[in-house]
C-alpha cells in the first residue's frame, strides 16, 4: 500500500472520531422539566426572576449563591450555584445554566449571562435640567 | 419640519463619512485598475498608474477616517454614537485609544487600516507581483470599506458608519430638543475590563496579523492566476512567517490580557472567539511547513497551497462567527449584532468562490510529483506534521462551529458540559505527536536521510529526553498522569532535538537557528500551558463552617471561594493572609491583601507580600468588576482576585423633611443616675462628673423663673477621654433639651429630665448599631511553572523573526 493512502485512511478515521466526539460530548438546551428527566448535565436558558429572593450571604457561606430562574416554557426553578455571586448578574438579560437537578433544585455548575451590558444598551442618561427650585 | 440644534459639532462627522465613502470608492477604482493592468496583454503600465494613485487614495482617507474618528472621541464630542457609546469624559487619554476598537466599527478601521499598510510596502516592493496581488488585496479593501458605510443601498444597509449621530441612532424623546445636547452628561464610557495597558496592544497587534495573513493568500492567488505556479512560494513565505508571527504574538496577548485582568482564573478558556483567531494561526503554521517542503523537494504543492488559500478563509469566518452575532450563547464576548451578517458572509463567499474558482481551473497545470516521498526525509514528516495541524484545527472548528450548525440544520445542538475538557482531550494527543514530530525530523535531511545516523541521533536524543522528563514530571508534579508525561516527554524530546541545531547555528549554520528556536519556544509554551493548567491550584479553598446545610455540602464540590474580615489573618496553604484595608484610586477600589510566609520553626516571617486585587464598583449599577493581581515569581505566579466585597452605599444621602438625626440611631436606652455614676455603653464608658446649674444657652433668652443645667460627662474609649455637657433647660414651664453627640463612638446623650424625688437625674443615650465589619471574598490560585508558557511565546516569537530574515535574504540572492 502507498504510503499516501495510509495517510488518507489515517485522515480519514481521526476526522469521523472528531465529528463522534463533537456530537457525543454536545449537550442539549432543554427547560427544567428536561432536566428532571435527564441525568446528565444539560443547558437551560431563563430569564432571572428578580421577584423572588436571590441569596449570598458570604458571612455564612462564601460559595453559596441561590436565585430563581423562569426558563423558556415560563417554569419557575430554585438555582444553587457553588461560587459566589456573578458580577453583574441582576442585570443580565438572559441566562444560560449548565448543570442538572438534585431534587427540586438547579444545581449549576456554570452560568453564563448575556447582559444588554451599559456599553450597548442604548438608552442615554438625562441630566437633569429642571433641578429642584 | 428641521429642528436646528445647539452645540452640534457636524463637521468632523461629515468630513469623516467623506473620508469613508472615498475609501470604499477608491478601493473599488484599485481593485479594477489592478484587474485590468494584471490581464492586459501588453501592459503599457497606464492602468497601473490609475491602480495606485486610487490605492494611495485609498491609503489617505482610512488616515482620514481614522484622525476625524480621535478627534470626535478626544474631544468627547457625544452628539456621536460612537462617542458616547464607547467613551466617557473621565477617561485617561491613553485608554481613548482603546476606545477606538471596543466597537466593531472601529476594529473595522483597523483592519483596513493595516491591509493598507502593508499594501504600501507591497506597491514598493512587489515589482511584477504588484498587480495580481494588490487586485486581491483591494478587493479586501473594498470590502472592509463597505463595512463601514452605514448607508442603505436598494433598502438594504450596508455597514454601519463610525460617523452616525447619536440622535439618528437611538429614538428617544429628548432628540426632539434643539438643545438635547446640553442633556447629554457624559459617555457610556468604556468597558473597565478593557481598561488595561494589554488592551491598548492587544488589539492593533491581533489586527495586523489578521491583516498580513492576506498577502500569503493573495500571493497564491496570484500565482494561480498569473500561472507562476513554484514562483509564488518563496515569494509568499516570508510574508507568511510574519503573519503567524504577529498572529501569534497578538493572540498570547489577549491570554496575557485574560490572565492578568480578567477574573476566569486562567489564561486560555476554550472560548469560540479565542478559537476564531487560533484556528487560522494554526493553519497558516502548517502552511509554512509544507512551503517550506515544496521549495526544497518539489513534494506537496497542493497541500502547500491549500493550506495557504483556507488559512485566510478562517480569517474571513473567525470575523464573520465573531462579528455576525452568531456565537450568541456560546461566548462571553463577542461582538454586539450590528445587522451585518449577509454582508460578512458574502465577503467569505467571494474569497472563497475566486481560491476554489482558481485551484480548479488551474488543476491540471500544477506540479505534482509522481514519486511518493521517502519516509526517511524532512519533506514527508513537514507533510505529515502539517497534517497533524490541520487535523487539530479540524476539531476546533468542529466544536466551535456549533453555533453555525445549528443555524444551517435548524438543529439545537448546545456545546459540551465541559468545554475545557472536551477540547483538551484531542488537542494533548494532537500536541503530543507535533512536539514529537517537530524534534526528530530535525534530524531528517531533504530527499533522502541516512538511516544510521538518523536513529543514533535520535536514540540519543531520547535518552537525554527521557532523564528530563522524569525530573521535570516529578518536579512539576505530573508523574502520576500518563498522558501528561507522554506529552512532557515529546515537548523535552523536542527541546533536546532543537537545542542540538541551534548549537550548531551558534557554531556557523546561523540560518537555522530561527526554526530551532521557535520549535524550542512552542515546545516549552506546551511544558508551560500544561503544567499550569493539570497543577494550578485553588488555595483559597473554604474549610470553615457550612451554613447551608448538608444536602448542600455532599456535592463535594470545590468551594473556591474564602472570606477575609478585615485585620483577621487567615491560613491558605503556606501562606497567612491578612486583609488590611482598601483604598481607592480612581474608579477602583484597591483591596489591600497581605501575604505571609511564618517559619513554622523560627516564627520569623520569610516572605512578605502585597498585592492589590481591584475592583470598580459602580454604584449605581449595584455592581463590582474585579480585575486580579498577580506575584509573579520566576517558577510560580500567586495570582488573586476578589470575588465579591460589600458594595459601597451612595454617598450622599438626600436630605429630605421630617427626618430626624436620631433616625439614623437604634432605640435609645434610659438611664436613671446620679453624680459619680459610671455606665457602660458599647465600647466606652460614660462617668457622671458634675452638674452645672445655670448655664447660658445660645439663642435662648432666659428669665429667673427658668431652669438651665448642664451635666459634665466623662466619656472615656478605648482612644481617649473627652468631656460633653449636655444641657436641659425648662423655659416657661416647657421642656427642651440639647443633646451631645460623640461621631466617632456612633454616641448621643440626651439630659432629659431630673427627678427631684428620687434625686437622679435622666438621661437618654442613642448609639448607632455596631459598625459592619470589612470583608472581603477572595480566590487565590496557584499556577506553577507559568512562566514557561510566557518564556516559550517570547522564543517562538524571536524564532519567527529570525527565520523570516533568512527567508528574505534568499529571496534577495536567488
Amino acid at each position: 500500500m502507498k504510503k499516501s493512502a495510509i495517510l488518507l485512511i489515517g485522515i480519514i478515521a481521526v476526522a469521523i472520531g472528531v465529528i463522534i466526539s463533537t456530537y457525543a460530548d454536545s449537550s442539549t438546551y432543554g427547560s427544567f422539566n428536561d432536566a428532571k428527566d435527564s441525568a446528565a448535565e444539560l443547558h437551560v436558558v431563563g430569564r432571572l426572576d428578580l421577584a423572588k429572593d436571590m441569596v449570598y450571604n458570604p458571612k455564612k457561606d462564601a460559595n453559596y449563591f441561590s436565585f430563581y430562574v423562569n426558563d423558556n416554557k415560563g417554569t419557575a426553578c430554585k438555582i444553587v450555584f457553588t461560587g459566589t455571586k456573578p458580577q453583574d448578574f441582576e442585570r443580565s438579560e438572559q441566562i444560560v445554566l449548565t448543570g442538572k437537578m438534585v431534587g427540586e433544585e438547579f444545581h449549576a455548575s456554570k452560568i453564563l449571562m448575556k447582559c444588554p451590558s451599559k456599553y450597548n444598551k442604548d438608552q442615554v442618561e438625562v441630566k437633569s435640567t429642571l433641578q429642584q427650585s | 419640519m428641521d429642528t436646528v440644534f445647539i452645540g452640534e459639532h457636524l463637521w468632523p462627522g461629515k468630513l469623516g463619512q467623506f473620508f469613508v465613502v472615498l475609501s470604499f470608492a477608491a478601493a473599488l477604482l484599485a481593485t479594477l485598475s489592478y484587474y485590468f493592468e494584471t490581464i492586459k496583454d501588453k501592459p503599457d503600465g497606464s492602468w497601473l498608474k490609475i491602480a495606485r494613485s486610487a490605492y494611495f487614495i485609498n491609503l489617505m482617507s482610512i488616515i482620514g477616517i481614522g484622525s476625524c474618528l480621535f478627534y470626535i472621541i478626544y474631544n468627547h464630542l457625544f452628539e456621536y454614537h460612537y462617542a458616547w457609546a464607547h467613551s466617557s469624559k473621565s477617561l485617561p487619554v491613553y485608554y481613548i485609544i482603546s476606545c477606538f476598537w471596543e466597537g466593531q466599527e472601529g476594529s473595522f478601521w483597523l483592519w483596513t487600516f493595516w491591509q493598507s499598510v502593508l499594501g504600501f510596502v507591497l506597491v514598493r516592493k512587489a515589482k511584477s507581483w504588484e498587480p495580481p496581488v494588490m487586485a486581491v488585496i483591494m478587493l479586501s479593501q473594498t470590502f472592509l470599506a463597505s463595512m463601514l458605510l452605514g448607508v442603505e443601498i436598494l433598502g438594504i444597509r450596508v455597514g454601519s458608519s463610525p460617523f452616525i449621530l447619536l440622535r439618528d441612532a437611538v429614538q428617544a424623546p429628548i432628540f426632539a430638543r434643539p438643545d438635547y445636547l446640553s442633556m447629554v452628561a457624559d459617555g457610556n464610557g468604556l468597558n473597565p475590563l478593557l481598561q488595561n495597558y494589554w488592551m491598548v496592544i492587544h488589539p492593533p497587534t491581533l489586527f495586523l496579523g489578521f491583516a498580513s495573513m492576506i498577502v500569503p493568500f493573495a500571493y497564491a492567488l496570484a500565482g494561480l492566476w498569473q500561472k507562476r505556479y513554484t514562483e509564488w512560494i518563496s515569494m509568499a513565505l516570508p510574508w507568511a512567517l510574519f503573519a503567524v508571527m504577529v498572529l501569534g504574538a497578538g493572540i498570547i496577548m489577549g491570554s496575557f490580557w485574560a490572565y492578568e485582568a480578567l477574573n476566569f482564573g486562567g489564561f486560555w478558556a476554550w472560548d469560540p472567539v479565542e478559537n476564531a483567531s487560533l484556528i487560522p494561526w494554526i493553519t497558516l503554521i502548517a502552511a509554512v511547513h509544507v512551503l517550506l517542503a515544496y521549495k526544497h523537494s518539489g513534494q506537496a504543492y497542493f497541500t502547500a497551497t491549500f493550506l495557504t488559500l483556507v488559512s485566510f478563509v478562517l480569517v474571513l469566518y473567525a470575523s464573520f462567527l465573531t462579528r455576525s452575532g452568531i456565537l450568541g450563547e456560546t461566548s462571553v464576548h463577542s461582538f454586539t449584532d450590528l445587522g451585518m451578517f449577509w454582508q460578512l458572509l458574502v465577503f467569505i463567499s467571494v474569497f472563497t468562490l475566486i481560491a476554489i474558482i482558481l485551484v480548479l481551473t488551474r488543476w491540471k497545470y500544477m506540479p505534482f510529483s509522481a514519486k511518493e516521498e521517502e519516509t526517511y526525509s524532512r519533506e514527508f514528516w513537514l507533510f505529515v506534521g502539517a497534517i497533524v495541524l490541520g487535523l487539530a484545527c479540524l476539531q476546533i472548528l468542529a466544536t466551535t462551529s456549533i453555533p453555525v450548525f445549528n443555524k444551517i440544520f435548524g438543529t439545537e445542538i448546545a456545546p459540551p458540559t465541559q468545554v475545557i475538557a472536551h477540547y483538551n482531550k484531542w488537542q494533548l494527543p494532537f500536541a503530543l505527536v507535533v512536539a514529537f514530530i517537530s524534534g526528530f525530523s530535525q534530524f531528517l535531511k531533504y530527499k533522502k536521510t541516512d538511516i544510521r545516523s538518523f536513529y543514533v541521533q535520535l536514540g540519543r536524543a531520547a535518552l537525554i529526553a527521557a532523564v528530563l522528563t522524569g525530573l521535570a514530571g516529578y518536579i512539576g508534579g505530573i508523574y502520576t498522569n500518563p498522558m501528561f508525561m507522554l506529552l512532557m516527554f515529546s515537548s523535552v524530546f523536542s527541546v533536546v532535538c532543537n537545542i542540538g541545531i541551534l548549537y550548531n547555528a551558534i557554531l556557523g549554520k546561523w540560518k537555522l537557528a530561527g526554526s530551532a528556536l521557535a520549535h524550542i519556544g512552542f515546545a516549552l509554551l506546551l511544558i508551560g500551558a500544561m503544567v499550569a493548567a493539570a497543577t494550578n491550584k485553588v488555595i483559597s479553598v473554604n474549610t470553615s463552617g457550612i451554613g447551608f446545610g448538608q444536602e448542600f455540602a455532599k456535592d463535594n464540590n470545590p468551594r473556591e471561594n474564602i472570606i477575609l474580615y478585615l485585620n483577621e489573618p487567615i491560613k491558605m496553604d503556606k501562606y497567612t493572609v491578612t486583609y488590611l484595608g482598601d483604598s481607592v484610586s480612581g474608579p477602583n477600589t484597591l483591596y489591600r491583601v497581605n501575604y505571609q510566609v511564618i517559619d513554622p520553626e523560627t516564627a520569623k516571617v520569610t516572605e512578605n507580600f502585597d498585592l492589590y486585587p481591584n475592583a470598580q464598583q459602580n454604584v449605581k449599577m449595584r455592581q463590582i468588576i474585579a480585575s486580579p493581581d498577580t506575584r509573579h515569581y520566576l517558577w510560580k505566579d500567586i495570582y488573586t482576585h476578589v470575588s465579591s466585597v460589600p458594595l459601597k452605599e451612595e454617598a450622599a444621602h438626600e436630605p429630605h423633611e421630617g427626618h430626624s438625626e436620631e433616625e439614623d440611631f437604634g432605640k435609645p436606652s434610659i438611664r436613671a443616675v446620679k453624680l459619680g455614676d459610671t455606665i457602660a455603653v458599647r465600647d466606652a464608658k460614660i462617668v457622671v462628673k458634675a452638674i452645672k446649674k445655670g448655664v447660658h444657652v445660645n439663642n435662648m433668652a432666659l428669665s429667673a423663673n427658668d431652669v438651665s443645667v448642664a451635666l459634665s460627662l466623662e466619656v472615656l474609649s478605648k482612644a481617649k477621654t473627652q468631656l460633653i455637657d449636655p444641657v436641659f433647660v425648662i423655659k416657661d414651664g416647657n421642656v427642651y433639651d440639647f443633646g451631645k453627640t460623640i461621631e466617632e463612638l456612633g454616641l448621643k446623650i440626651r439630659f432629659t429630665n431630673i427627678n427631684p424625688k428620687s434625686n437622679s437625674l435622666e438621661l437618654t443615650i442613642f448609639q448607632r448599631p455596631p459598625a459592619e465589619k470589612k470583608w472581603i471574598v477572595m480566590k487565590a490560585i496557584v499556577f506553577p511553572y507559568i512562566n514557561f508558557f510566557w518564556g516559550g511565546t517570547i522564543l517562538m516569537t524571536i524564532g519567527f523573526f529570525l527565520a523570516i530574515l533568512r527567508r528574505r535574504n534568499e529571496l534577495k540572492t536567488a
